[in-house]
């Protein structure tokens, strides 16, 4: 792609920012709370895109680094007191390093037993932090001091959106992409023309973390309260994949607008059908599953709508 | 290296309960745990259940089926339902879910899965996840989110003053010993057991020998289903359940796969036999190990993929 499209991009991003910087003062609480949610599914459909749809390893379990992410940004705070804009770093390192902790042995799994290893490890982190309540406060979960911060948690995620939109268009346009892609089209071949599979694998796997529990600080600091339950909620994970599979996985562009559209259509449904919305949704991963393997911007593509360079 | 395994498995709960001040050396915690063993040996039995279906599925068809512990889920209000809304025994209610658990087995398998049974091995993974919310929500909907149980011979057999087993307990290993006992004869011996190990062993070679391989394929998956509605009904009459509880069982049913080796009908029921026991040994011996024996399962699938990604007791295959 030639620089002449990376510019025009780059203004797209600029634009969509600016426009969001601009536009909410005027809007009310509930709208500034639900575009910070929305960006938050963008944060994660592109994280758990850069693992499972660049690198093809699937992962169910990823609501595991929000949910590591939001207990250090409730700990540090509320414990040891410290303002919140360090702790969502300090999440988005311990995020990191989770990832390299839970990657040593998982990533030598393939396949579906990489993605129930996954799973595995993420029900499994949520009873341990349950137990260890000498930390967490159990399953009494963590109270945050009770303020207004709709505002600031909306820049925040804005920022967050920008840098992880910013690194997954990186991620599909640089060398280190092609390399994980080489590594879900084949991954024997990949190692034998001298990919560091490994190396290449694990980075992809911290990337992906990174941003969740960035993420997970900041909307735990929207929410003001913490449990296990619902910082390890496998519907998260439901989500980040549904949105990610929706849009087109393996793309930058599919994430953000399947994340846009779903997430959409989940705020408007949930009230009114807080059961039938979710059945709703198990059907249409199975359609798409079956039917639209590549996603919207698949069925783009494919129908000639936007030239194939355009969505990566 | 197994039996380095079994060893280190079975032992590292009496050291960390050693540690803890949980293991006291007198007759009282002696006949404590024999009773704890003998009722984690009795409840491998519904285990055993568990890991026995998703075996063959994967056996045959090389997928692992998410929606799994949701069909065991489906199976505990199957029989619930007919218990209380019915009056059937819950053992007695067998005779008509097990058919409809069949049947509804084969048509997941003919609508959904035949489709893309030899696609990329993602696409069966992410469609049965999809199935398994249909039917938790499905399920939420109709009986809400509360916790149920049957209450079925709940009083205890004592063998002697302080050591007893659940009537229950044991009543569901014996229904679980002859059901896959049926099911390993029906293997071994009959006409359709024989094409579906054939079809196990080389699904091409099978078809060439005119073996309908689409046709086994339902037939696996509706045994599947069978087996883990069985499976169902003898969690229905000792523990309490609810729509949420089946990704539990799913992921005890891998972990027990795991141990058995994939696609090892006998290494399942081996394998939940021990998975139970080392549960409730955790549960006995570690501070707070109520809450820590769901990890139990996590914790052993992992550490055994990595060792020995076969399984303790299957045969070495490519993946």
């Amino acid at each position: 792609m030639s620089q002449k499209e990376h510019l025009r991009n780059l203004g797209i991003l600029g634009i969509l920012v600016a426009v969001l910087l601009l536009v909410p003062p005027s809007f009310s609480i509930y709208i500034r709370t639900f575009s910070m949610f929305m960006m938050l599914y963008v944060v994660l459909a592109l994280s758990w895109n850069i693992i499972s749809g660049y690198t093809g390893y699937i992962s169910l379990g990823h609501v595991i680094f929000y949910g590591v992410g939001s207990y250090v940004t409730g700990v540090l705070m509320v414990k040891y007191g410290w303002h919140w804009i360090p702790t969502i770093f300090a999440g988005g390192l311990v995020g990191g390093l989770f990832a390299i902790f839970i990657g040593y042995p998982v990533l030598r799994l393939k396949g579906p037993y990489f993605a129930i290893a996954m799973l595995g490890a993420s029900e499994g982190t949520r009873v341990i932090v349950s137990v260890w309540d000498s930390v967490t406060g159990g399953g009494d979960g963590i109270s945050f001091p009770n303020i207004e911060n709709s505002w600031e948690t909306y820049h925040a995620m804005l920022a967050l959106m920008v840098l992880t939109i910013i690194v997954s268009y990186w991620v599909g346009h640089s060398r280190f992409g092609i390399r994980l892609n080489a590594i879900r089209e084949d991954e024997v071949a990949a190692d034998s023309l001298g990919i560091n599979t490994t190396f290449y694998k694990m980075s992809a796997l911290v990337l992906s973390g990174i941003f969740p529990a960035m993420g997970g600080g900041i909307a735990s600091y929207k929410v003001l309260y913490i449990e296990p339950d619902s910082e390890f909620f496998i519907l998260v994970t439901i989500y980040m994949k549904l949105f990610a599979l929706f849009g087109g996985k393996g793309t930058v562009l599919g994430p953000i607008i399947g994340a846009i559209i779903l997430y959409s259509i989940q705020e408007i449904t949930w009230i009114k059908f807080p059961t039938a919305h979710l059945i709703a949704f198990g059907i249409f991963i199975i359609l798409v599953a079956r039917f639209m393997p590549r996603g919207l911007m698949g069925v783009a593509v494919d129908r000639g709508w936007v030239r194939k360079g355009m969505v990566h | 290296m197994l039996g380095g395994f079994l060893v280190i498995a079975y032992t590292l709960p009496f050291v960390v309960g050693y540690y803890t001040g949980n293991v006291i050396l007198d007759l009282q915690w002696l006949e404590d745990l024999t009773t704890v063993i003998l009722n984690g040996l009795m409840q491998g039995g519904v285990y055993a259940m568990f890991g026995a279906g998703l075996t063959l599925i994967f056996g045959v068809m090389r997928i692992l089926n998410v929606a799994h512990g949701e069909t065991v889920m489906l199976g505990a209000y199957l029989t619930w339902t007919a218990f209380f809304m019915l009056g059937v025994d819950p053992l007695l209610a067998l005779v008509f879910t097990l058919p409809i658990a069949f049947g509804w087995g084969w048509l997941v398998q003919k609508i959904l899965l035949n489709a893309v049974v030899n696609g990329p091995e993602l696409t069966p993974l992410l469609m049965t996840f999809g199935l398994g919310l249909v039917i938790i929500h499905v399920v939420e909907s109709i009986y809400t989110t509360d916790f149920r149980t049957i209450p079925y011979f709940p009083d205890a057999l004592r063998i002697s003053e302080n050591i007893y087993v659940g009537r229950n307990r044991i009543i569901s290993f014996v229904m679980a010993a002859i059901i896959s006992g049926g099911v390993f004869i029906f293997l071994k011996k009959h006409r359709i057991g024989k094409a579906i190990r054939a079809t196990s062993q080389n699904a091409d070679v099978a078809m060439v020998c005119g073996i309908n391989i689409y046709q086994i394929y339902m037939i696996t998956s509706g045994l599947a289903a069978a087996l883990a509605v069985a499976g169902g009904a003898l969690v229905a009459i000792q523990f309490g359940f609810n729509p949420e509880t089946g990704i539990f069982y799913t992921l005890q049913a891998f972990a027990i796969i795991v141990l058995g080796g994939r696609g090892n009908f006998i290494g399942a029921l081996i394998g939940g036999v021990m998975l139970a026991t080392i549960e409730s040994l955790i549960s006995f011996m570690l501070p707070r190990g109520t809450d820590l024996v769901e990890v139990a399962a996590y914790g052993l699938m992992i550490f055994v993929l990595l060792i020995r990604p076969q399984g303790l007791l299957g045969v070495k295959t490519d993946y």
